[in-house]
């Protein structure tokens, strides 16, 4: 198990947002079908789907490969990601004509995505990564 | 060789027996530097810092649950 470490970082990585997915999903149909959603709901989902999933496996990838295990705590580069994610959120919202998404909205969630982040890195993307790494 | 020499002569012998010499392959790998990081490793807890960011959070999302939209955005 000692092979293709990049791979299982980015595995690890990929895992939590791939399950939530399924919790953003649900709620998209939901708004989908009960008609009360905010236009544009239907593009929205490519971001969650593709971007953020990706992203989390990336960000775990590069965690893994600078060697930063022993320097950065986990959650605290985690919380880190939102300052790419958000802004890449705001961006896709602007060019798919969002109304939902704001950059008032934006700068409201950083933060509390931060928080969230630094809980979710800590918790469940370091528990993965204890799982997948060599024994 | 006295009663009690006799009688751990049997058990070892029987011991022997059903404890056959191990023939796999010997390990490759040093162990103990894993156990070291594995000691090293500080054990994960749920602090005040955790439980405040938490709190935060739940707080944030029942005050303004219009934000809940956008955060599912970024999950």
């Amino acid at each position: 198990m000692k092979s293709h470490p990049y791979l299982r970082a980015y595995m690890a990585g990929v895992l939590l947002p791939s399950w939530f997915l399924l919790l953003v999903l649900a709620a998209y149909l939901l708004i989908h079908f009960t008609g009360r959603g905010p236009a544009g709901m239907g593009s929205a989902i490519v971001f969650p789907m593709a971007i953020v999933p990706n992203l989390w496996g990336l960000w775990n990838l590069l965690y893994t490969s600078l060697g930063l295990r022993r320097r950065v705590s986990i959650g605290a580069f985690g919380s880190l990601l939102p300052l790419i994610l958000v802004p890449a959120g705001v961006e896709l919202a602007s060019v798919l004509d969002l109304s939902f998404y704001t950059l008032r909205q934006a700068a409201a969630i950083l933060p509390m995505a931060m928080a969230i982040y630094y809980l979710a890195w800590k918790y469940a993307v370091a528990f993965f990564n204890r799982v997948v790494e060599p024994r | 060789m006295n009663h009690d020499d006799r009688e751990l002569e049997f058990i070892r012998k029987q011991l022997r027996s059903r404890l056959p010499p191990w023939n796999g392959p010997e390990l490759q790998v040093d162990l103990w530097p894993r156990v070291l990081r594995r000691l090293e490793e500080s054990p994960v807890t749920f602090g005040w810092f955790e439980s405040i960011l938490a709190g935060l959070a739940a707080v944030t999302f029942a005050i303004f649950p219009e934000l809940l939209t956008a955060m599912l955005y970024h999950l």
